[in-house]
């Protein structure tokens, strides 16, 4: 087990896994490459962020993710994040495996049919990874804002520092610059439409009140 | 606020929390059905937007450890309108069996059109029960959740034990259930909402401030983190231990019949 939120890391394997089953819905000619090690088992150990991420082949069409698992693997690897950087990347994923530091556990067969797999799609992480992240700390944070910071710049200098904070200290997570722009504008958007909410429903109790009292 | 939970857990009289307010035990049971009975149909909305979606990452992890397999038996009770349930129903696969209980009959009937709707009716039994007194057999399930569901019951010591009875040997009980906040900080933002925007979105949604109150109240009166894992072990559970996730808002603990 990590120490990560589960929560979060949650958030994190929803987007990807969303993901990567769109990415291969819309790729026909992997479903029969998949389908042939469907039922496997796939444990990635990432020591520089110390996690550990299972890849189970449902079937030809569906992956899933998990955080925690107690089946027994049938591959389980262990290495850097550079490692699987390199190897995701690799166009000869076998050789890769070989001549970098990641250690194997079991075959290594569903672990280079998927990377050779999603090595040829193209995939976009980052919307779904961003909205269900959005979602996460939107939460935990935009409630807040409204008592804890005023609007305008300081508030959004304020809050940025604060979730940057969250991001690298709880999810040990670094998003790229622009996805974390739009999610504090997204944030923003938010805590407004709570606060305008609030005040719609203060003047729908206080008029309800003034008839109560006048009758 | 956790020492006044266990000290009334202790008092020794015929009243119980209803939220903060003090009621007869009796009338507790009637009071939980009402709230939910006026929740029901606005259940899965109100779910969503009070817990900005969130309220599916913990269901997501709690099935995860729920280490569910084909052919197991999982009960979900309080299970409400069946979120979990039909995740089950797909992991036990079709020699598995997913038994939906909750004491309340509107939640199971929003329930049951849901999981028709979504085709997973199969593997599915649907059974009103209470979970102080369940109406299983013993050592009869793999696996028991219960999500949201332990603040509600009146006497959670005796629905621990009905569970334990029910699980067989080795089998386990997940208890997702909002817990107390591990910052400080987190805390008054967390009061903050669940006191001033939660009723005010229940009031705006389903019409119904006070429900939405009750829930607010009702968190707060359930027992912390390391009270539950006692009362865990003082029924008779094994290794237990528990995950903090969005930072100890919720909490979901685990332990195995011995
Ligand atoms: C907040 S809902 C949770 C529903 C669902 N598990 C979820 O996570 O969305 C709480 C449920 O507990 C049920 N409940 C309350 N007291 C109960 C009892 N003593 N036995 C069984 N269910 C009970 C209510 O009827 C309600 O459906």
């Amino acid at each position: 087990m990590t120490q990560h939120d589960p929560a979060l890391l949650s958030a994190a394997l929803a987007g990807a896994e969303q993901a990567l089953n769109q990415a291969i819905s819309l790729a026909p000619h992997s479903h029969q490459e998949l389908d042939a090690v469907s039922g496997t088992l796939l444990g990635i150990e990432v020591t520089t962020l110390d996690l550990t991420v299972y890849i189970e082949m449902v079937t030809g069409t569906d992956v899933r993710l998990m955080a925690h698992c107690e089946r027994e693997t049938d591959a389980f690897v262990r290495g850097t994040l550079e490692d699987f950087a390199a190897l995701a990347t690799s166009n000869d994923p076998a050789a890769t495996l070989i001549n970098s530091g990641i250690e194997l556990e079991g075959s290594s067969a569903s672990l280079i049919t998927l990377q050779q797999v999603i090595a040829r799609m193209e995939i976009d992480w980052e919307a779904p990874l961003v909205d269900i992240l959005g979602d996460v700390a939107g939460h935990q944070i935009a409630e807040g804002l409204r008592r804890f910071f005023r609007w305008g710049e300081g508030a959004r200098a304020s809050l940025k520092r604060q979730v940057s904070e969250y991001l690298l200290e709880e999810g040990r997570l670094t998003p790229p610059k622009p996805e974390l722009e739009h999610f504090y504008d997204a944030v923003q958007s938010v805590a407004m439409r709570v606060e305008r909410a609030q005040n719609q429903v203060e003047k729908l109790l206080a008029k309800a009140a003034a008839r109560g009292t006048s009758q | 606020m956790n020492d006044e939970a266990t000290s009334n857990a202790d008092r020794d009289d015929d009243t119980t929390d209803f939220g903060y307010t003090r009621v007869d035990r009796e009338a507790k049971a009637g009071m939980v059905r009402g709230v939910f009975d006026s929740v029901a149909s606005r259940y899965d909305l109100m779910n969503d937007l009070m817990s900005g979606g969130v309220h599916r990452l913990w269901k997501r992890f709690t099935i995860e450890l729920s280490a569910a397999r084909p052919g197991q038996t999982i009960l979900d009770i309080a299970g409400g309108t069946g979120d979990l349930a039909a995740r089950f129903s797909r992991l036990v696969g079709p020699e598995g069996k997913v038994i939906l209980a909750d004491i309340n009959a509107a939640m199971l009937e929003v329930g049951r059109d849901r999981l028709i709707d979504k085709g997973a009716t199969g593997n599915i039994e649907v059974v009103q029960a209470d979970a102080q007194a369940l109406p299983f057999k013993d050592n009869s399930v793999d696996c028991i959740t219960i999500a949201f569901g332990l603040r509600n019951v009146t006497d959670k010591a005796l629905a621990l034990r009905s569970m334990l009875r029910v699980l067989r040997p080795g089998g386990r009980l997940l208890v997702l259930e909002f817990s107390k906040p591990t910052s400080a900080l987190l805390g008054k933002v967390y009061d903050q909402y669940s006191f001033q925007i939660l009723p005010a979105m229940g009031r705006l949604i389903a019409q119904d401030a006070d429900s939405y109150r009750y829930l607010a109240e009702s968190i707060r009166k359930h027992p912390d983190q390391e009270t539950l894992l006692g009362m865990m072990e003082d029924a008779g559970f094994g290794e237990c231990r528990y995950h903090n996730m969005t930072g100890g808002v919720v909490a979901l603990h685990q332990g195995f019949k011995p």
